[in-house]
């Protein structure tokens, strides 16, 4: 049984138009303190990509993926 | 500013001096014949959003730094030298600018405003004060490329989920290879964005017209071109070069993304293998009778916009009209047209910035343009505009719909 993720802020990104995801979710984890988790929930399949290379490349980190029927969650650990 | 970070935008300003640069900053006569053609200027009529204004400001810190008289006298050489307030006005000269090209139509000496503006990015870029969405797009972007074999399968899965939608539309038996990837000897490489809106419609298409294709791991879109990064637009860009060529494709076709289509198509040299946007393929599909669609389908009033980057420096005019005039009843253009036409204000990674209500005043003249046709249907050929357009629509309460080229061929196949 996996462990449960509670998330200080959720964000609905579905529908939204390339690069919109990526960017909202920059600009609120900038606004997040460290070691807070941010629940993104998203329809584009390029968030699969998009979403980890961003976090590799700010240095956060993606902690948990659920894939649902129409539509990802992503769990973002802001870490700097 | 320190002397030593002065000398090296210097000499970033100085690695930009070839001879296009330097004709374009010596021979403008400030006859301000730019200043209405400006979609910027024209929302917001401040001389700061004209083009000769913009690029009055890098040209007065070229004459600073590349010209005797600016050097020596000047104020009466009319040069500025780099400090913290030229680097702001270097910052809003560049990003209230989308690269359009309108104004270079009605240069008498064909200057090119967003070639000079390149060196606005690039100091800012070296000065650390370039719009941080853009880098960090660009970034992600960067990483994307290096380290793709660990994000293959996350993308893998989410694109099977895909391939069931291309079944239903297309009434197949199976959903099996409807999206193929790594498809050794492919004809096409097509290459997305990230919203399964850019991969769904075009895979319908591709499948309609029996297309031996395959889809690219990454994104179209070069944020390192409009973050004005030499390096990381040529590292973006290379990532699929790479990817066609490792495939043996004989074709990369370009998703509506205006800058991502000029880019390979006339910004990388020489490329063994073809590049065209998604909108001449559809063009040729029925022109070849690959697809069919159904024709005046659509009943209301429509028109189209031209995206500056396909249309004005991209030459794409008449297949996208070819098509709608071939779907629509009642097919409106806009005024003016084609070459001339309006950008839409969103074009030159505008719409990533956090800039709503500039874009929406900037936008005026495309909210003009859309009402002066009495459409009901607007659409387009690029992610950019689409996102722009909608922009318009909803800060000016247009009563019309805007739609993607590709979105509305694939709702009108007929399968």
């Amino acid at each position: 049984m996996s462990e449960e993720i509670k998330a200080n802020v959720t964000m609905d990104l579905k529908g939204l138009a390339c690069p919109l995801p990526v960017v909202r979710v920059s600009q609120q984890v900038k606004k997040m303190k460290i070691g807070e988790i941010l629940e993104a929930e998203t329809t584009d399949p390029g968030a699969h990509a998009d979403f980890p290379a961003w976090a590799k490349s700010t240095g956060n980190e993606i902690v948990k993926i659920d894939k649902g029927a129409s539509s990802t969650k992503f769990y973002i650990k802001k870490l700097k | 500013m320190e002397k030593e970070k002065i000398q090296e935008l210097r000499q970033l300003v100085k690695s930009r001096l070839n001879r296009p640069m330097r004709y374009y900053l010596d021979v403008c006569t400030r006859c301000g014949l730019c200043y209405d053609t400006c979609h910027a200027y024209y929302g917001i009529p401040k001389k700061e959003y004209s083009p000769v204004n913009r690029a009055e400001v890098v040209r007065k810190v070229y004459k600073k730094y590349f010209r005797p008289s600016g050097f020596a006298f000047p104020y009466w050489g009319d040069a500025t030298k780099l400090d913290e307030r030229v680097m702001d006005e270097l910052k809003e000269a560049a990003f209230s600018c989308t690269g359009c090209r309108r104004c270079m139509m009605f240069c008498p000496f064909g200057v090119d405003m967003p070639h000079i503006l390149s060196i606005a990015k690039l100091l800012l870029i070296g000065y650390g004060n370039a719009p941080e969405e853009l880098i960090m797009l660009a970034d992600s972007a960067v990483e994307k490329g290096k380290s793709i074999d660990s994000f293959k399968e996350g993308y893998r899965e989410v694109i099977r989920d895909l391939e069931t939608q291309v079944q239903e539309r297309l009434k197949l038996p199976s959903s099996e290879d409807l999206i193929p990837m790594e498809k050794q000897n492919a004809d096409v490489l097509y290459v997305g964005l990230s919203g399964a809106h850019s991969i769904v419609h075009p895979a319908v298409i591709f499948n309609a017209a029996k297309e031996n294709w395959t889809l690219s791991y990454f994104e179209a879109v070069n944020f390192g071109m409009f973050a004005g990064d030499p390096e990381k637009m040529q590292f973006i860009a290379n990532r699929i070069v790479k990817e066609a060529t490792s495939l043996n494709v004989k074709e990369v076709v370009i998703v509506e993304c205006g800058t991502a289509y000029r880019i390979p198509k006339f910004l990388l040299g020489p490329l063994p293998f073809k590049v065209t946007s998604i909108v001449e393929k559809i063009y040729r599909y029925i022109k070849d009778g690959k697809i069919s669609i159904r024709e005046g389908a659509i009943a209301d009033a429509l028109t189209y916009h031209d995206p500056c980057q396909l249309g004005r420096n991209g030459g794409v005019y008449d297949e996208p009209r070819y098509v709608l005039g071939a779907l629509a009843k009642d097919y409106r253009e806009m005024s003016p047209t084609r070459e001339y036409n309006w950008c839409c204000g969103g074009g030159g990674g505008l719409v990533a910035l956090d800039n709503e209500d500039f874009r929406v005043k900037t936008g005026k003249a495309k909210k003009d343009q859309i009402t002066a046709t009495g459409a009901k249907i607007v659409v387009s050929a690029c992610e950019n505009c689409i996102l722009q357009l909608n922009t318009i629509k909803n800060g000016y309460g247009l009563d019309v719909e805007v739609k993607s080229l590709t979105e509305l061929v694939s709702e009108n196949l007929i399968v």
